[in-house]
């Protein structure tokens, strides 16, 4: 078990390696979802996309509390980092293929499952304070894989469902397989066990997962080894343009109203 | 510090059982200190005396925003260490129901000021933790009470 104060430079490097892969996955996919907020197709759907994306950005405030605890601002960490020192996986920052609501299924089907693994490959973690938030996390999310795949059999379940299914599986797939890019501290990460199993691992586990069951609702899945790694994975700060737009806009209001400091609210000293 | 009761220097509860083993792994960086084994929770503060009394008292208080219950029957309030020497210091350990709670700031803020304003201390700061998990275990028989009065089946 190891606590803050007791990180060598390494380790150091290493679990904020692993914290910013967490927060900036979970604040940018929920930036994304909101973008469904009185667009998705039922009422229910609406709140509960929404919902999940609540859910994200405070388990996205858990990871960057962490590393409020390790010395940064909250203007470091989000509003002034520069775009291209984020480390979220591409599947998070994508566009939405324009009104497809299967392409939001998918994703967060997608996501989700490894969102699942990752986490439980956290319950043991050897550093404290990762270890001390995972199980509330883990407790928030199940509900999202239940959402996905009922929306998934449902979607499946007819011609032109399915067709979209199988377009945004063609098409996210890819950049899903990006979460697990190792970074630069993956050695350390698994060695110190602030993670205990390896991306190799969590990625055979997932693919073990999602292709069986998406075959099972008749949709094909590109074998991984045949697919395209695409030019930008997220993990290296290498992003997609559509990342350009996303940060610009979710900037944009601090940006706009200068301020120094972002969430005190009217009347707070 | 008085008041504390079982927390290991993680701000954890319980859980952290290791530090409190009978053999400590000494660890020259590591301030070690004894705790009463695990903490009971809900923790309402009942039986502490002096100025520490008299926090939880204001802390009954503070209500949560949605629901007419103190945020204390609520079960959110896992300890509170008075830390006496020129100044008087309190810091109040608390967790939050949900992670996304849009009320984080305004809550753990109200929290602080009413410890903070209690005769005797000088100034308070609030350590939120996520470990134990929150659940509707932790809510007192009060608090179920008046979360039934407001028409929820707890």
């Amino acid at each position: 078990m190891i606590d803050r104060e007791e990180l060598s430079e390494r380790e150091r490097e290493a679990v904020e390696e692993l914290l910013f892969r967490l927060a900036d996955d979970e604040f940018v996919i929920a930036e994304r979802y909101t973008e469904w907020q009185i667009y998705a197709p039922t009422i229910e759907s609406d709140l509960a996309l929404a919902n999940i994306a609540q859910d994200e950005f405070g388990h996205a405030r858990l990871w960057y509390d962490c590393l409020a605890d390790l010395g940064y601002a909250e203007a470091e960490y989000l509003w002034e980092r520069p775009s291209t020192d984020f480390r979220h996986a591409t599947l998070c920052e994508l566009a939405f293929a324009e009104g497809d609501w299967a392409d939001a299924v998918v994703r967060s089907y997608l996501y989700d499952t490894a969102e699942r693994l990752r986490l439980e490959a956290l319950v043991d973690s050897s550093y404290v304070p990762i270890r001390d938030r995972v199980g509330k996390v883990i407790a928030e999310e199940s509900y999202h894989r239940e959402h996905a795949s009922n929306w998934l059999d449902r979607l499946a379940s007819e011609s032109e469902g399915r067709e979209r299914v199988q377009n945004a599986t063609g098409r996210l797939f890819p950049h899903a397989l990006t979460l697990f890019e190792p970074g630069d501290h993956e050695e350390t990460i698994v060695e110190s066990g602030f993670r205990t199993d390896s991306l190799d691992d969590l990625r055979t586990e997932w693919l073990e997962t999602v292709v069986p069951y998406l075959e099972s609702i008749g949709i094909e899945v590109p074998g991984p080894e045949s697919v395209e790694r695409p030019d930008a994975v997220g993990r290296d700060g290498s992003h997609t343009d559509d990342w350009d737009d996303l940060h610009e806009s979710f900037t944009a209001t601090y940006h706009e109203l200068g301020f120094a400091e972002p969430t005190r609210l009217r009347g707070e000293p | 510090m008085s008041g504390g009761s079982g927390f290991a220097r993680d701000g954890s509860v319980g859980v952290e059982e290791e530090a409190f083993s009978k053999e400590p792994t000494p660890c020259a960086y590591t301030e070690y200190r004894e705790g009463d084994t695990h903490a009971e929770l809900p923790n309402t503060g009942e039986g502490s005396e002096g100025v520490e009394s008299r926090v939880w008292e204001a802390l009954y208080g503070v209500e949560d925003p949605e629901m007419p219950v103190s945020v204390v029957d609520l079960g959110l309030i896992y300890d509170v260490a008075v830390e006496e020497g020129e100044e008087t210091h309190v810091t109040v350990t608390m967790t939050l129901t949900y992670t996304g709670c849009p009320a984080r700031r305004m809550l753990t803020e109200e929290i602080r000021e009413a410890a903070a304003s209690v005769d005797g201390v000088d100034s308070a700061e609030i350590r939120l933790v996520w470990s134990p998990e929150w659940s509707i275990d932790l809510v007192t028989d009060r608090g179920r009470e008046s979360l039934r009065e407001f028409g929820l089946s707890v």
